[in-house]
């Protein structure tokens, strides 16, 4: 008769291998490390700007102080060193979503093609457990990528901007690193889910990269592309004048035309995670220079809607069954 | 005889109008190592996926060291070990790692001291710190059996264990299904279509066709009634769909 006892939690034992297993994966290296490659030289053009625009800001003040006048003789200029991290917050909305339906992809294709699934489920745990586990190691992976990517970041802005960064603004990074997980994990799940039940692992990378595009390319365009302000540089309403009052009233006319816009951008997971995060690192002009509670307090629908599509695809995966010719063939 | 550790009645298993395994019963008793026979798409490893808890019947039940597998699956997969047609385990990760995930997962109270154990039992230590992924078919094979042990399951499910080995490959599996079944009492369970390693290796058989038991009995039986291997053989194809077309031909 066997001996076994139950001493380790099978979903932390499942969630360790794949880490291991994964950072193993020198594909998965390479396009983390590209990641942040390209989210670094995104940054750094930015910083070198910001640089010589500090630079020449505090030589037009030592020039006043040479001369005898006070330095406040001209307006100190605001810099937002956040803002510089526009570029890596694209990367990590494409790119790094892309990165994370690859990381679903492989973790579920791996399994069926080495037959292994088979071997897990003769072992004595829960489907549910197999699952939490694979979105744990998911989510540790993801969460660690993006540690360094964006604390990778952090340092060079630090370094480059010539700007010191605050506690303020390093609370911003790390909530928005948060937020990131949560948007990528998003990806990690549609590529997982697909591959583990869908007949064809392959198909099921076309379907999600299919879905990515829809998602991340597509529907957050649409909002700008469709936007009747955004056809003439500037905006339509303020190149012919037209105030305020007279705006809204104009487009009260577009009521029917403005919903299925906004809903088009609604359904997107990205377009939420770029207006949480514009807004958090004070991208948008808008929220420059703003604090952070309001600006949480205003965009937590945005949050709202990251997490439970998180939360939603989590739950489906831990809910549909795994069909067992799933199990021993790829 | 003693009692059968594996009872099969009425077992049944339907997919989209195709039934793949129709009113199957039967008894094996514990310490036998059975040969289960039949052609591709008989049903074999429709068969062992329910026996292994791995998909659910469509009617019928079966037990496993005493524990339903519809009832009770989580006892059944602790008295259990499966080694599935071709496994590759994980090829980034060392046989000992491989192992330790797999010793973890069925909860063996220490994990490093029974892979050690199992990796010197099958004669595989020097394999240990290797990755996987370099291994020959042979050696995958091993390794695939060491996982299935490390629990020292009652029931071993081996499926096509010789499918793709070389001669050296399937005597080296024969000798150590034979130890594990004398010296730890495994009752084995091996789907085959090797009929000269059943005559070999197994103290029982039965031939499965198009989803129904058609024969089973001891080998002892069947060699008594049929006589030597080759008659085996002959049993065999006059079982199958292929012998009885070439008796009509």
């Amino acid at each position: 008769m066997p001996d076994a006892v139950l001493t380790a939690s099978p979903l932390r034992t499942i969630a360790a291998k794949d880490i291991r297993d994964a950072l193993r994966d020198r594909f998965i290296v390479i396009v983390t490390a590209f990641l942040g490659l390209a989210a670094t030289v995104a940054l750094m053009t930015g910083a070198i700007a910001l640089r010589g625009d500090v630079a020449t800001y505090e030589a037009a003040k030592a020039t006043l102080l040479a001369i005898g006048k006070a330095a406040d003789a001209i307006k100190a200029p605001e810099f937002y060193p956040l803002r510089l991290l526009r570029g890596a917050i694209e990367q990590i909305e494409i790119i790094g979503a892309a990165i994370a339906i690859l990381i679903g992809y492989r973790s579920a294709a791996s399994e069926r093609g080495r037959q292994t699934l088979a071997l897990i489920f003769t072992r004595p745990l829960s489907r549910w457990q197999f699952v939490a586990g694979k979105a744990l190691a998911g989510l540790g992976l993801l969460a660690g990528g993006l540690a360094l990517v964006l604390g990778g970041l952090t340092l060079v802005l630090q370094l480059m901007s010539g700007i010191g960064l605050t506690a303020d603004d390093l609370l911003r990074i790390t909530i928005v690193w948060a937020v990131a997980t949560a948007y990528t994990a998003c990806f990690f799940l549609l590529g997982f889910l697909l591959t583990l039940h869908m007949r064809q692992p392959s198909h099921a990378l076309l379907v999600a990269f299919a879905v990515w595009l829809l998602l991340v390319l597509i529907a957050p365009q649409i909002g700008d592309t469709l936007d009747p302000d955004n056809q003439v540089a500037g905006g339509v309403f303020r190149q012919l004048n037209i105030a305020k009052s007279d705006q809204v009233q104009i487009m009260k006319g577009f009521a029917t035309y403005e919903t299925l816009r906004d809903g088009i951008e609604q359904a997107s997971v990205t377009k939420h995670f770029e207006r949480f995060t514009f807004a958090v690192l004070g991208i948008k002009a808008t929220y420059a220079g703003m604090p952070l509670g309001p600006i949480l307090t205003e965009m937590l629908g945005n949050l709202v809607w990251i997490f439970l599509t998180a939360l939603g695809l989590g739950a489906l995966a831990l809910a549909v069954p795994i069909n067992p010719d799933r199990l021993a063939k790829a | 005889m003693s009692d059968p550790i594996l009872s099969l009645h009425r077992l049944r298993q339907v997919f989209d109008g195709f039934t793949a395994v129709d009113d199957l019963s039967m008894a094996i008793p514990q310490g036998e190592i059975f040969g289960f026979l039949g052609h591709n798409g008989a049903g074999k490893t429709t068969t062992v996926q329910m026996l292994t808890t791995l998909a659910r019947p469509t009617s019928g039940t079966a037990t496993v060291a005493g524990h339903d597998i519809c009832a009770d699956p989580l006892a059944v997969r602790r008295a259990i070990g499966y080694v599935p047609e071709n496994v590759r385990l994980y090829d980034t990760l060392t046989a000992t790692e491989n192992l330790l995930f797999f010793a973890r997962l069925s909860g063996v109270a220490d994990p490093r001291a029974r892979v050690r154990e199992v990796l010197d039992l099958l004669d595989c230590a020097d394999l240990a710190d290797r990755r996987v992924g370099g291994f020959s078919k042979g050696m995958r094979q091993r390794i695939g059996l060491a996982q299935a042990i490390l629990h020292r399951p009652a029931v071993l499910f081996l499926d096509e264990p010789t499918s793709g080995l070389d001669p050296m490959g399937i005597k080296m599996l024969r000798d150590l299904i034979l130890r594990l079944n004398a010296e730890f009492g495994m009752t084995i369970f091996m789907n085959t279509h090797l009929i000269s390693e059943i005559a070999k290796t197994c103290t029982s058989i039965a031939v499965l066709s198009h989803g129904r038991l058609v024969f089973h009995d001891r080998i002892e039986a069947v060699t008594a009634r049929y006589g030597d291997d080759t008659a085996l053989e002959v049993l065999y194809l006059s079982l199958t769909p292929v012998g009885r077309l070439s008796e009509v031909a």
